[in-house]
């Protein structure tokens, strides 16, 4: 399937949060409660339209553990947006933001748009972390917030999509060079001008084959 | 274990479910020759061990030709104990998994390992939450090596991996204190710094993996960076599970029959074999979806369910690959990985 633009994304955030289940649910639309946890990075992918427009989001998963750091830290090149996300049942996982939020600018590129995500929305009577300190958090550091909940799927296409239209927004207002892949925004094969075989559209499809 | 096996169970005779896109006609097809093979070693293996009232096993060139071949699985722990070495830090240390086991009250850590207990082969009967039957008790056990390792090894504590590793070792080995012993050999002897908290070895192997390719596949090297796919994407899990996870769980356990031996040189000859066989398409690929994709698909088909033509083919497809190659490689790696952070 044909698409007008490619965004790499990434998310990042402890061990633990659901990550893979906020990507599960965004490209296939379930919830798996239990599942293999991630070691390394898992690829997701799906179509969306924004403006009219196919775009192509290309998701990496990546694994949340500290000791992964420093293989996730390569991971980041060419991300045009990344979904940070913390857990609201554990204060833990909102007190490292500031950690991860210095890895993730130190190792991309400066346009990189982020999301700020507290995960388990459906958790009411174990949260730890008020709504109120994450849109704080988010405004201090001028990032997008959003509560979801991975298994009711409530705020899981937004989360997404929001993202994706501030990068469309960045890419109209002319801040990301889109001719510079390194800003994680690749042209769709029938735009593209310039190399028309590196980016073949096939493997991709509307919904996720476990791949990109 | 495989040789009372029903080949069409939906679960494989480790407790594992079978994918759905599992190929039981191939599968069936090799199991009916493999049977021959694997009654043969059994024999040959039989008569070693007889030999010897202790049951110990002495490393020599015959003993690792028939640890290549394949370790009957129920030689297995035995065999895995004596020849690693792990029996020998058992008997040295009596006593210690016990007090190690119970000596841990690092809050932080139980609670990163408790968190990963459920996403422990969840599809595993052994590994279940709401099986409540002592023969699915393995997560109890799971809990107990993990604790006892991050307590003996304050350096590497609980890093994600070693879960999967434990859980099949506890599986084939059954024997908790023995399962203790085997990982501590594997992070303190067998594996270079694999699972400290920069996996200063995982990122150094990567990248060994991927100067051993380029000396053979030039071609692939190009391909690769063309599309941007780096060798830690593909390979991480490689190198921190050991494969497990990764390829089918024969396979897994005669790969690791010749790592408890020889070490981690085999995990290489394992990645280079993985991509020399799939070449032709990888060099095929215009993407980089495509070629993550053929990773993934390299760990599931026809030639690694093979398990002893897969085993025979990473002692003869990668070719020569000395001791000191690897340490001059690892070296440099390692070099370049410590200045790439810094820079």
């Amino acid at each position: 399937m044909s698409y007008a633009y490619l965004f790499k994304y990434i998310i990042i955030g402890d061990t633990g949060v659901g990550k893979s289940c906020l990507l599960l649910q965004f490209t296939d639309k379930r919830f798996q409660p239990v599942h293999d946890l991630t070691i390394g990075v898992e690829f997701g992918a799906r179509m969306i339209t924004i403006d009219g427009k196919q775009i192509k989001l290309q998701i990496w998963d990546t694994a949340g553990q500290e000791s992964f750091r420093s293989i996730t830290r390569s991971y980041y090149r060419g991300a045009a947006g990344a979904l940070l996300v913390y857990d609201i049942t554990r204060r833990d996982t909102f007190n490292h933001l500031t950690t991860w939020l210095e890895d993730a600018r130190q190792h991309s590129s400066s346009n990189m748009v982020i999301m700020l995500i507290g995960n388990k929305s459906d958790l009411e009577a174990r949260r730890d972390v008020k709504k109120e300190e994450g849109e704080a958090f988010a405004r201090e550091h001028g990032l997008i917030f959003m509560e979801t909940s991975a298994k009711t799927a409530a705020n899981v296409e937004e989360a997404f999509i929001n993202t994706a239209k501030e990068i469309y927004q960045k890419i109209q207002d002319g801040v990301f060079d889109i001719n510079n892949e390194a800003n994680g925004i690749k042209i769709g094969p029938q735009h593209s001008l310039t190399n028309p075989g590196m980016s073949s559209s096939s493997g991709g499809g509307n919904q996720s084959s476990g791949c990109c | 274990m495989a040789d009372i096996e029903d080949f069409r169970s939906s679960v494989d005779p480790y407790g594992f479910k079978r994918t759905e896109n599992f190929d039981y006609d191939c599968y069936e097809q090799f199991m009916s020759k493999y049977l021959s093979v694997l009654a043969r070693r059994r024999s040959k293996w039989e008569r070693i061990l007889g030999m010897k009232a202790n049951g110990h096993v002495v490393r020599s060139n015959k003993i690792k030709r028939y640890v290549r071949k394949g370790i009957p699985s129920v030689f297995r722990a035995q065999v895995w104990m004596e020849v690693s070495g792990a029996e020998y830090h058992r008997r040295s240390n009596p006593g210690l998994y016990e007090a190690m086991r119970i000596a841990c009250h690092d809050k932080d850590l139980i609670e990163v390992i408790v968190t990963d207990l459920d996403r422990t082969f969840p599809d595993n009967i052994y590994f279940q939450a709401e099986t409540s039957s002592e023969k699915y008790a393995k997560r109890q056990s799971l809990f107990n090596v993990l604790i006892a390792l991050g307590q003996k090894n304050q350096k590497v504590g609980y890093c994600q991996g070693l879960n999967f590793i434990a859980g099949l070792l506890l599986i084939v080995v059954k024997d908790e204190e023995k399962v203790f012993w085997l990982m501590d050999t594997l992070i303190n002897d067998l594996l270079p710094d694999y699972y400290s908290r920069d996996m200063l070895g995982v990122q150094t192997d990567q990248e060994v993996l991927g100067e051993l390719v380029k000396e053979r596949m030039p071609d692939v090297t190009r391909m690769l960076d063309a599309v941007g796919v780096a060798w830690a994407l593909v390979s991480t899990k490689w190198f921190i599970c050991l494969y497990c996870d990764v390829l089918p769980t024969e396979t897994v356990l005669r790969l690791w029959d010749c790592i408890f031996y020889e070490g981690s040189k085999v995990l290489f000859r394992v990645g280079i074999t993985l991509v020399k066989h799939n070449r032709a398409k990888i060099l095929n690929c215009r993407s980089f979806p495509e070629v993550v994709n053929i990773f993934k698909e390299s760990t599931n088909d026809k030639f690694v369910i093979n398990c002893h033509q897969f085993i025979q083919a990473i002692f003869s497809e990668p070719g020569s690959l000395s001791r000191s190659h690897i340490d001059e490689l690892r070296e440099q790696c390692q070099q370049r990985v410590v200045d790439n952070k810094h820079h």
